[in-house]
């Protein structure tokens, strides 16, 4: 009996995954089309709401996929369904049949550069999300000055925001901008720092002590007001507009750094696979699961399945869960068509 | 030629006498009604029209190549516009000819109604005269005429495309009436003169007729029969008239001479906005220019539509599709009566009275930019700019690669040009904001001023006065200096294709100038609908209603007839357009035409 289960996509979710089908005695084919394992999460310093290293966590989900088969830099070259499996053709020449396929695809990042009333790419002192990270990692960011005084960061970029193709809420942004900001104010103590949100949902065990230290300790000033546009001086800093909508009055400062917290979308890969064999995608872009409440791990294909931020933003944790529903969802399908 | 019957009458003139003095009446009250209903000041100016002899003379030269001969149509499809010129024109002619004749050879009947009409029925040839016969060949040539029109016009029913028109209105009952008794009129006239033929003499088309029904009938008992047919036809076609789409006929000639007398439209349902309603004929050119029209579901917003909707006084559909319509212009641009719904539209917007609190008192605190005594360029950016940065930045390279001593006026946020609040009907507020602009500007001393905006453009040009400041658009302003010398560029292989603005090329009649810079940067493609014809791009802050969906399939379609010739690159000239396209177009990038150029500067 052919035990073979594909899992697509190598992050957190893949990962953990794999580890748990591999447990239960199923043969993993685990494919990623990076270089390295961890998705975002590779690339991320460190996780709220306590400031784990993502580092440790990367490391603890990769031992655990010990035995199982992984092939990096490898991406879907065809999927189709032939009688009762899935014939799956790899970049790297191999074919696989598989019974079950588990999208574990994740998400892309919102393309910052497309609100370009923010002048991401334009500006020389606008960055994103993940460029920060990158920054807390290497400590090396030409766009970041030596000692900023000012410090802006943007909520809610290419999320609930129509004009730019998403309107759900991407739900991990207000935490890590609060993060975010608390780490940079650590860095530059003697910098101001500025949230513009819209709403702050902080609803995770946590997430609202974060909230409260930020402004109790931290000295963080959250301004309630989408930014309108930026510009910039004749000395590279960034003017902002924006509306305190609290005091109802216009606003305007000038920053040495914007944070541009970019937003969640399907991954373009995510989507590349599931065009291939006609995964729908719901309004939001992701992927559609096949009920809302019972059967969240389920496509309305049989034996294709899913789990993470392909099916919409999720935290860490709650894709790790995801992951391991997914992989009981994937059991029990096997038990099921074999009985 | 003799009068047949004494006393030149006979019973089944009737139809035709109801249905004439019908709609006489009925032409006179409406056109009492609409001059009731322009203001006082418009009363003057169309009374003024008529003694001046230069809009005279355009009135009767816009009368006969629109009403008669139809130019437009025939620019547009030289089949479409055969068929209405040889309506229009061949009846207009069979009429003045029907009168000729009974002034030259029944002078006793001039000033009847219906003996012109059934000229045929009351006299008989007496021999063989040249005169006569003469118009009898102009009469049956011009029927001739006219019945080819009819047959096309029986032919677009069933294949309009053959016409050049993929879509068509949906008639209403009394349009379906007043179109049968059309399509009859004539073929009866044919009939009844065919039969009468014998009698009274006729030409190439009667005669033979006549000769051929004599063959099969061999007696005159059809006579009376057809003239009642064609009477009874005539007389019920001026009775639906007035309820159908044909009351274009003689609306457009009121239109006319309103339109050329500098009439503009003042409320959305009187006055000279009636005159527009009428004059629409309802033939659907503007359901195949309406952006609308990727989506079936949309195609009722289009302007045909709106009108039909603003005669049967269906407020909620009104106000419904005023709301909806993006202003892109196309429909007016195409229409071939020159109907300006996008005026009726934001005129009915205006007639919504939500009382916003509006309060321009910070106006009064704004004080006017300084401008350096070396600096005669005033650069306005607008508010849409602002969210393109990237255009800002191209602009300033610009202005420096040409030495040009300018001055950016809203390099700080300026004031807003008004024309969102004109295009959603807020008139009184956008006037505040054209007061004060406008009083920035003159106190500024400037003598040019640069936009980057076509919607600002359009406003500053229609509503603003600002005599002698010269208003540029940054594309003519940029041809302008790479035409100087003042700029150089590199030519190279890439290929764009150009996207013409709604509000640049429709709006504001610019089309060669960006085409020009574009031309100096690289070859330029053509699109498939490009000028006047240019698809909204879909993010038009005309719309107050439209949702992202609808709004995405435009810009898609827009996008497809950018890129049938695969261009390198779309580039537009406005910050809305280039906003909605980046957003949208996966395979090919899009830019602003300051940023072509920016790049490409040597």
């Amino acid at each position: 009996m052919n035990k073979n289960v594909m899992v697509i996509g190598g992050g957190p979710c893949g990962l953990e995954a794999s580890a748990q089908l591999h447990k239960m005695g199923y043969n993993v084919i685990l494919i990623e089309k990076e270089k390295q394992l961890g998705g975002h999460l590779a690339k991320w310093d460190r996780l709220f709401p306590e400031g784990i290293p993502a580092r440790e966590v990367l490391d603890t989900l990769i031992e655990r996929i010990n035995g199982v088969k992984c092939f990096t830099e490898t991406e879907v070259v065809s999927i189709n369904l032939l009688d009762k499996e899935y014939n799956v053709i790899l970049s790297n020449g191999i074919t696989v049949l598989s019974k079950a396929v588990l999208m574990t695809s994740g998400f892309d990042l919102f393309p910052a550069e497309k609100k370009e009333e923010y002048g991401y790419g334009i500006y020389d002192r606008v960055i994103t999300n993940a460029d920060l990270e990158n920054y807390f990692k290497s400590k090396n960011d030409a766009r970041i000055a030596e000692n900023p005084k000012r410090i802006g960061f943007v909520h809610c970029v290419g999320s609930r925001d129509e004009k730019a193709g998403n309107r759900h809420c991407s739900k991990v942004c207000c935490a890590t901008a609060v993060k975010q900001a608390c780490e940079i104010k650590a860095l530059f103590p003697d910098a101001e720092v500025f949230c513009f949100y819209m709403d702050l949902r902080m609803f995770g065990r946590g997430y609202e002590d974060m909230y409260l230290k930020a402004q109790r300790d931290y000295g963080i000033r959250f301004i309630r007001g989408r930014v309108s546009e930026v510009s910039e001086t004749i000395d590279r800093q960034v003017i902002v507009k924006a509306e305190d909508t609290l005091s109802g009055k216009p606003l305007k400062v000038t920053l040495d750094l914007l944070v541009l917290m970019a937003g969640m979308q399907n991954s373009q890969a995510g989507i590349r696979v599931g065009n291939k064999i006609g995964m729908k995608r719901s309004e939001d872009g992701f992927f559609t699961t096949k009920g809302s409440i019972l059967s969240l791990q389920e496509c309305d294909k049989a034996g294709i399945f899913y789990a993470g931020a392909c099916t919409g933003p999720k935290t860490l944790p709650e894709t790790l869960n995801e992951a391991r529903a997914a992989a009981i969802s994937v059991h029990n399908y096997f038990y099921d068509t074999e009985n | 030629m003799k009068e047949r019957i004494i006393g030149g009458y006979d019973n089944f003139v009737i139809p035709f006498m109801i249905g004439i003095i019908f709609l006489l009446t009925y032409l006179l009250i409406g056109l009492i009604r609409i001059l009731k209903h322009i203001p006082g000041e418009d009363r003057k100016k169309l009374l003024f029209s008529f003694v001046n002899p230069k809009i005279l003379a355009k009135d009767i030269r816009d009368i006969i190549r629109d009403c008669l001969l139809h130019v437009k149509i025939f620019k547009r499809n030289i089949l479409l516009g055969y068929m209405h010129a040889s309506i229009a024109f061949g009846w207009f002619m069979l009429i003045v000819i029907g009168h000729i004749e009974v002034a030259l050879f029944v002078p006793q009947r001039n000033g009847s109604l219906y003996y012109p009409v059934f000229y045929r029925f009351f006299v008989s040839e007496q021999n063989y005269t040249l005169k006569g016969a003469f118009f009898f060949f102009l009469m049956d040539f011009f029927l001739l005429v006219v019945l080819s029109g009819v047959g096309l016009a029986m032919y677009k029913r069933i294949r309009s495309i053959a016409l050049g028109m993929r879509r068509t209105t949906k008639p209403c009952f009394a349009d379906r009436v007043a179109l049968y008794c059309l399509w009859s009129i004539f073929p009866l006239r044919l009939l009844a003169e065919g039969f009468t033929a014998g009698i009274s003499g006729g030409s190439f088309l009667t005669k033979p007729v006549n000769m051929l029904f004599a063959n099969f009938f061999g007696n005159d008992l059809n006579i009376y029969p057809t003239w009642w047919a064609y009477s009874i036809a005539l007389g019920l076609f001026f009775l639906a008239m007035p309820f159908s789409r044909y009351m274009h006929i003689p609306t457009e000639v009121l239109l006319i001479v309103m339109r050329n007398a500098g009439l503009k439209v003042t409320r959305p349902r009187k006055g000279f906005a009636e005159a527009e309603i009428y004059s629409c004929s309802s033939c659907g050119i503007c359901l195949d220019a309406c952006p609308m029209n990727v989506q079936k579901k949309n195609l009722k917003y289009s302007s045909v539509y709106f009108i039909r909707f603003l005669r049967r006084h269906n407020t909620r559909k009104i106000n419904e599709i005023a709301d909806k319509c993006l202003m892109c212009g196309k429909c007016v641009a195409l229409c071939p009566v020159g109907v300006e719904s996008c005026n009726i539209k934001m005129a009915q917007r205006g007639t919504v009275t939500e009382k916003l609190p509006y309060d321009y008192s910070y106006l009064e605190k704004i004080e006017s930019p300084v401008m350096a005594s070396q600096e005669k360029v005033l650069y306005f950016a607008g508010c849409m700019t602002h969210l393109e940065p990237a255009i800002i930045k191209s602009m300033k390279r610009i202005f420096e690669a040409a030495g040009e001593n300018y001055y950016f006026a809203d390099s700080d946020g300026g004031l807003c040009c008004g024309r969102p609040l004109m295009l959603a009907g807020k008139k009184e507020a956008a006037r505040e904001l054209i007061r004060k602009n406008t009083e920035l500007f003159l106190a500024s001393g400037c003598k040019t001023i640069v936009l980057s905006c076509p919607i600002c453009l359009r406003v500053f040009r229609d509503e603003y006065k600002l005599p002698g400041i010269r208003l540029l658009h940054h594309t003519q302003y940029i041809n302008a200096l790479i035409k100087n010398g003042r700029i150089s560029v590199s030519k190279d292989e890439t290929s764009y294709v150009y996207h013409d603005p709604c509000e640049l090329g429709r709006g504001c009649r610019i089309y060669n100038e960006p085409r020009n810079v574009v031309m100096a940067l690289g070859e330029l493609k053509h699109a498939a609908k490009e000028r006047k014809e240019s698809i909204c791009c879909g993010g038009s802050v005309g719309s107050l209603t439209l949702n992202f969906e609808d709004r995405a399939k435009i810009t898609q379609e827009s996008l497809r007839t950018l890129t049938v010739e695969s261009p390198d690159k779309i580039v537009t000239a406005c910050p809305l357009c280039l906003k909605t396209f980046s957003d949208q177009s996966k395979a090919t990038p899009v830019c602003d035409i300051a940023q072509a150029v920016a790049e490409k500067m040597v």
